[in-house]
């Protein structure tokens, strides 16, 4: 299990390396000089040498991305144009919101769609089957922001049953001081208020973030309890009389959310991708509407920052999803060991 | 295995073209699809002949008409200078529809081929280009595009590449999966063994077999090339106005909410539509060639 | 008649798919005595394992559809009973050994969890109550009865460590757990080398016995039947045709469909044996000389060590112009990988292969080595490209050997010819062909570009018994028209002796024992050869009072024991 995940964790980190180089050279070779950019059309040519100091574009190509790469390992991002900080300062700020909603959809995702899934399996061809399907359906079909928008204008505007905005409302005087997320802190410290208003304000971000993962994951959940049923080690255990409740729940879930937990996590670039326009709708204040407007602004050390960021929740994801396998599939780990 | 076998035995009685065509028939949602897909791309094709009031499509004003609900005469409304929504929609969706043949007609050819050579050369040359395609995933895709189309300045063709960039990773996955498996078939060795050129094994032998599986993969795609261009133009990144653009209409419509609701729900819903359309039409395109994508 | 424990009569069932009706069963009757071993023959697609499926219980419905019968168990009709009380008779009055020893394992549990699942839920069918320690005993108990000694160990183990042929044994112990009275084995050790598959053979005669079962045995294989039943039941598309004991079975069978059958089976021994000469003069047109393959692993992600294994081992051989030479073994003997190298797919690591009178690594890149020797593959639905019809597949060589394409129109319709294929097969995609008419264009494919020596990679053996006769004619045929040479490579020993004239036993990537066919069959030297030889299930009592005899120390000693850990 060791040598499987440190295999696991090497190529992962790889990846994030692989990462910021890429954007570190996208960042320089796209058209345009990054100190013009920050300082807009009205500064002056001087101005923009003097930034071209600053922020050591005068320096040889590999100066530059030794600097970065050296910068990047000590956790320094560069200095925001946008809001005169260091980017990592920003990040950290948004971070635990952003946190917060992903992990909330995530666990909205997983208790949805794998249930949903095996229940279409288990019904399959029936009406059972057909409705899990229109609703994967519309899951997968419909973009992000129009159901952001639709849930506004049905759950907020029409019967107020949540809050259109923010995470939390004006009126509470709250401060997260342990975790960052409101949901947990709020419940060490008891608040139940607190809990119950940010709960209200994280549902319709979350279905609205979950809403495509939820789709698919189900589908992908569907298909391979499908496929599973039809393999030899089911009908054996039916024919030695195992119940088939056992059969189904132990036996052949196991296997089955093989696919449905590898896709979650191929997906997970996609599924932060997406909160940058469901913050940006619900004004959620995490790194995703950071995202958004220091890239309106191109802010580029915020914007490679915020990319960054999110290749390391990228990895992390992964890495989670690949110890959980490890366990549920034992394959994994035992191919590994059998190297050795 | 022996539900398949059993399968197998009845099947031989119906010839693969019953089968699919039964298939089909027994899946009315890609008919559905089907149809979508086509009256969306006559709506785009015909715009100027089929729109109620094709001078809406431009920087049209009509203050007398502003933030009409939907009606007889404005089906899906007026926006906030009293343009026909359903006009705008159908031009929207011939921005739509071009954003979806600039990307995939570039994406999926780079992102195929790259899938063949790592499939089929393997060693040192599918290391290097799974690695990359492992690092391109890693990248939120929407995040990317939209820094790159920020940096390069918004508009139709930055927006196109800025989704190219990143669309080919999932072909050069999905071929690279069907490659893999396919190396293992004798016909391979067969052929290399009959002396046919590395050339004539990959497009000629491999490549026929990635088709169906590469043509479900557009199908689905186009609905959701749809979906990010739009979100692009939804977050000020798309086309420049007043070109019709749903992303763009769905934004300068919520800004009216919830008084004018349909100002942004109808252009949300025409997006919908369209993409509701391809994914039907790759669900049943999957189910009748039988292939995993 | 003794007393039956299974009496099905008036069997029929059939199969809903894509809204077309078959029947798949039509009135079955069958009847198992306790105590006796029956055995249903069949072709696949036949209705066997439909048969055993609603037997057992496990049919999907539907699209399955019971349309009449009884099937009645120790007296009680199964399909009247309730759903509960036959649910209680899974794993303990009728159990059964899966066919595929690979796949019958659930991959992400260990042995004995699985195990454990099947003793526990039958104490709760059964409404008794056994502790976790007294279950593990039971379970051990009965890895014991099939011969596997460390029983502790596989009970800890995944599936994927064990060897197939301890897998067998474990799934034969999974059948046993619950003491059932009916014991239903599907194809039992097929899938496995004959060596091995003759010890599960044996076992399970052993355990029919000491545990007082009665064996239902559902195969295709006739030797199998001869093995290990009293009674046998014929089976041919949904009807039983057949039903004697196994005695007449053999010595007069009655309906046309099992004298087919019969006569499909290659003998070993005997006068219906086919001896095959090569009367051309001495030319030696292939020359392998002191020739061995090595594989690197990489022995672990960050280490620099490799593991070497040894594929091909010092082999030395010599096929003369118009040899029909056999090169036997079981799977992992090196065969296949002598094969590729002959055909430069791999090149050795060390010693020498000369083709008439080269040596390949002159030449192995030039369009000559390319007409001087083709390749015919065990399974045409895998050499054969599925997305491309004959015409293309045919053309590809002739193509990169330079025929213009008026050449090779001409060449096609020739080949087809030549391979007794009607020309409107050339627009035809493989998946309109039969197995047999797919290995046909294999064959022509081969053939296309006139080479004078084919390797044959088991070119039968996953056709049907009844055309692999008509493709061996072919080949036979072929190799006198077109003055060819084969290297014939195959496992299946019985189609080695009727087709070759001479043979190389291979045994862990050496060459064990070679020489003239007849000689190695009548009076094999090699311990190996003899094991080998004498497992191969057989037809006749002649038969096997001519195999050789060999040792259970000298078993022992050549064998891998399907016993050990891997």
């Amino acid at each position: 299990m060791a040598f499987y995940l440190a295999k696991r964790t090497l190529s992962l980190l790889l990846v994030l390396f692989g990462l910021a180089i890429l954007i570190f050279i996208i960042a320089r070779i796209v058209p345009g000089d990054p100190a013009r950019i920050a300082l807009g059309p009205l500064a002056t040519a001087n101005q923009v040498l003097e930034m071209r100091h600053e922020m050591g574009l005068d320096k040889p190509f590999i100066v530059q991305l030794w600097d970065y790469l050296s910068g990047l390992f000590r956790g320094d991002l560069g200095k925001s144009f946008l809001t005169s900080r260091p980017v990592m300062q920003d990040i950290v700020g948004a971070l635990p919101a952003t946190f917060e909603l992903v992990l909330f959809t995530i666990i909205l995702q997983i208790t949805i769609s794998i249930p949903l899934g095996v229940i279409a399996a288990i019904y399959r061809d029936t009406w059972v089957d057909n409705i899990s399907r229109v609703i994967s359906l519309i899951g997968v079909v419909t973009p992000g922001f129009v159901l952001a928008i639709i849930l506004q204008l049905v759950a907020s505007y029409k019967f107020q049953f949540f809050p259109v905005t923010g995470r939390l409302d004006a009126g509470i005087d709250y401060e997260a001081t342990y975790t960052g997320l409101l949901i947990i802190d709020s419940l060490i410290d008891g608040r139940w208020d607190v809990l119950g208003d940010a709960l209200r304000h994280i549902i319709l971000p979350s279905i609205a973030l979950a809403a495509a993962g939820i789709g698919q994951v189900m589908r992908i959940t569907r298909s391979s309890m499908i496929e599973v049923s039809g393999r030899d080690f089911i009908e054996a255990s039916r024919a030695y009389g195992i119940p088939e409740r056992v059969v189904r729940f132990r036996y052949m879930l196991r296997i089955a959310c093989v696919a449905p937990l590898t896709i979650l996590g191929l997906e997970f670039a996609s599924l932060i991708g997406n909160a940058f326009i469901v913050e940006f709708v619900f004004s959620w204040p995490g790194i995703a509407s950071y995202g958004v407007r220091t890239i309106l602004e191109k802010d580029l050390n915020a914007v490679i920052g915020v990319v960054l960021v999110s290749g390391v929740f990228f990895v992390v994801a992964n890495l989670t999803i690949d110890i959980i396998l490890g366990f549920i599939d034992p394959r994994n780990r035992l191919r590994e060991g059998a190297e050795k | 295995m022996i539900e398949l076998s059993e399968q197998a035995s009845t099947e031989r009685f119906m010839t693969s073209r019953q089968m699919a065509w039964f298939r089909f028939r027994r899946n009315p949602a890609a008919l559905i699809g089907a149809t979508i897909v086509i009256s969306v791309t006559m709506l785009a094709i015909f715009a100027p002949i089929l729109s109620p009031s094709p001078q809406s499509a431009g920087s049209f004003v009509d203050f007398a008409h502003r933030h009409h609900p939907p009606s007889a005469e404005f089906w899906f409304g007026t926006d906030n200078v009293g343009r026909d929504i359903f006009t705008r929609v159908i031009f929207g969706y011939r921005i739509s529809l071009s954003l979806v043949v600039g990307v995939l007609g570039f994406a999926v050819p780079f992102g195929v081929i790259l899938g063949l050579l790592a499939g089929y050369f393997g060693g040192r040359t599918e290391f290097i280009i799974m690695r990359f395609t492992d690092v391109m995933l890693a990248i939120p895709p929407l995040a990317m595009a939209l820094a790159i189309t920020a940096v390069l300045s918004p508009s139709l063709v930055n927006a196109m590449i800025a989704i190219t960039m990143l669309w080919w990773t999932w072909h050069t996955r999905l071929i690279f999966r069907i490659v893999k498996a396919q190396m293992s078939e004798d016909y391979v060795e067969a052929a290399k063994v009959a002396g046919a050129s590395h050339a004539h094994i990959m497009f000629k032998e491999l490549l026929p077999n990635c088709i169906s599986a590469i043509s479900v993969k557009i199908s689905l795609d186009a609905g959701f090339v749809i979906l990010f261009g739009a979100a692009l133009s939804f977050l000020g990144l798309g086309v420049h106005p007043p070109t019709p653009d749903l992303g763009t209409m769905v934004s300068t419509g919520s800004e009216y909410l919830p008084e004018f609701w349909w100002e942004a729900l109808m252009p949300g819903l025409a997006i919908l539509y369209a993409i509701l359309g391809f994914n039907l039409l790759g669900d049943g395109l999957r189910d009748m060639m039988d292939v995993e994508v | 008649m003794m007393e039956p424990i299974l009496d099905i009569s008036g069997l029929n069932l059939s199969f809903t798919t894509y809204g077309k009706r078959t029947q798949v069963l039509h009135d079955v009757s069958l009847r198992v005595g306790k105590g006796e071993r029956v055995a249903l023959i069949g072709q696949s697609g036949s209705g066997k394992t439909v048969t055993m499926r609603a037997i057992i219980g496990t049919l999907p419905i539907p699209p399955a559809k019971i349309e009449g019968g009884v099937i009645q168990f120790e007296g009680r009709d199964l399909l009247q009973m309730a759903k509960v009380e036959r649910n209680r008779l899974k794993g303990t009055g009728i159990s059964i050994i899966m066919q595929d020893p690979l796949l019958s394992f659930n991959p992400v549990l260990t042995i004995g969890r699985q195990m454990d699942d099947i003793v526990r839920y039958a104490d709760v069918r059964l409404g008794s109550k056994r502790n976790s320690g007294l279950r593990k005993a039971t379970i051990l108990d009965t890895l014991q009865k099939v011969r596997l000694p460390d029983g502790a160990q596989i009970y800890d183990a995944y599936p994927m460590m064990l060897s197939g042929g301890m897998r067998q044994r474990v799934l034969i112990a999974m059948a046993l757990l619950n003491k059932p009275r009916l014991l239903i084995a599907d194809e039992p050790g097929t899938a496995l080398d004959v060596t091995t598959q003759k010890e599960i053979l044996k076992l399970l005669n052993q355990l029919v016995k000491e545990e007082n079962l009665s064996l239902l045995l559902i195969t295709h294989n006739l030797g199998v039947v001869r093995e290990i039943s009293d009674r046998v039941y014929v089976m041919e598309n949904g009807h039983i045709v057949e039903e004697a004991t196994r005695k007449d079975i053999f010595e007069q069978p009655r309906h046309a469909y099992t004298k087919k059958l019969m006569t499909s089976v290659l003998p070993l021994y005997g006068k219906r044996v086919r001896n095959f000469e090569n009367n051309r003069q001495s030319d030696p047109k292939i020359e392998i000389q002191g020739v061995t393959k090595e594989f690197r692993g990489k022995v672990s992600f960050f280490s620099k060590k490799y593991r070497v294994v040894r594929a091909v081992d010092n082999v030395n051989l010599q096929i003369e112009n118009g040899d029909i030479f056999g090169i036997a073994g079981e799977s992992g003997s090196g065969k296949t990988t002598l094969a590729k190298m002959l055909l430069a797919l791999h090149s050795p690591t060390d010693g020498q292969i000369k083709i008439d009178g080269r040596p390949l690594s002159n030449f192995s890149n030039s369009r000559e080595f390319r007409r001087l020797i083709q390749i015919v593959y065990q399974n045409p639905g895998s050499s054969l490209n599925p997305k491309r019809t004959v015409t293309q597949a045919l053309t590809v060589p002739l193509k990169f050997c330079g025929y213009d394409s008026t050449q090779i129109k001409s060449r096609i319709s020739e080949l087809l010819d030549m391979v007794d294929l009607p020309k409107s097969y050339a627009s035809m995609y493989p998946h309109e062909l039969s197995g047999g008419q797919k290995q046909r264009v294999a064959i022509a494919r081969a053939l296309s570009v006139n080479p004078k020596i084919l390797v044959l990679d088991e070119p039968t053996s996953a056709l049907d018994v009844l055309i692999q006769n008509t493709v061996i004619e072919l080949l036979l045929r072929l190799r006198e028209e077109l003055n060819l040479t084969y290297v014939f490579i195959s496992h299946d020993l019985s189609l080695m002796r009727n087709f070759c004239n001479r043979v190389a036993i291979m045994f862990r990537g050496q060459i064990c024992e070679q020489g003239e066919t007849r000689e190695i069959f009548t009076d094999p030297q090699h311990a190996y050869t003899r094991a080998l030889l004498s497992s191969i299930p057989v037809i006749s009592e002649q038969e096997e009072q001519q195999k050789p005899k060999v040792t259970d120390a000298e078993r022992q000693a050549v064998l891998a024991s399907s016993t050990a850990l891997k």
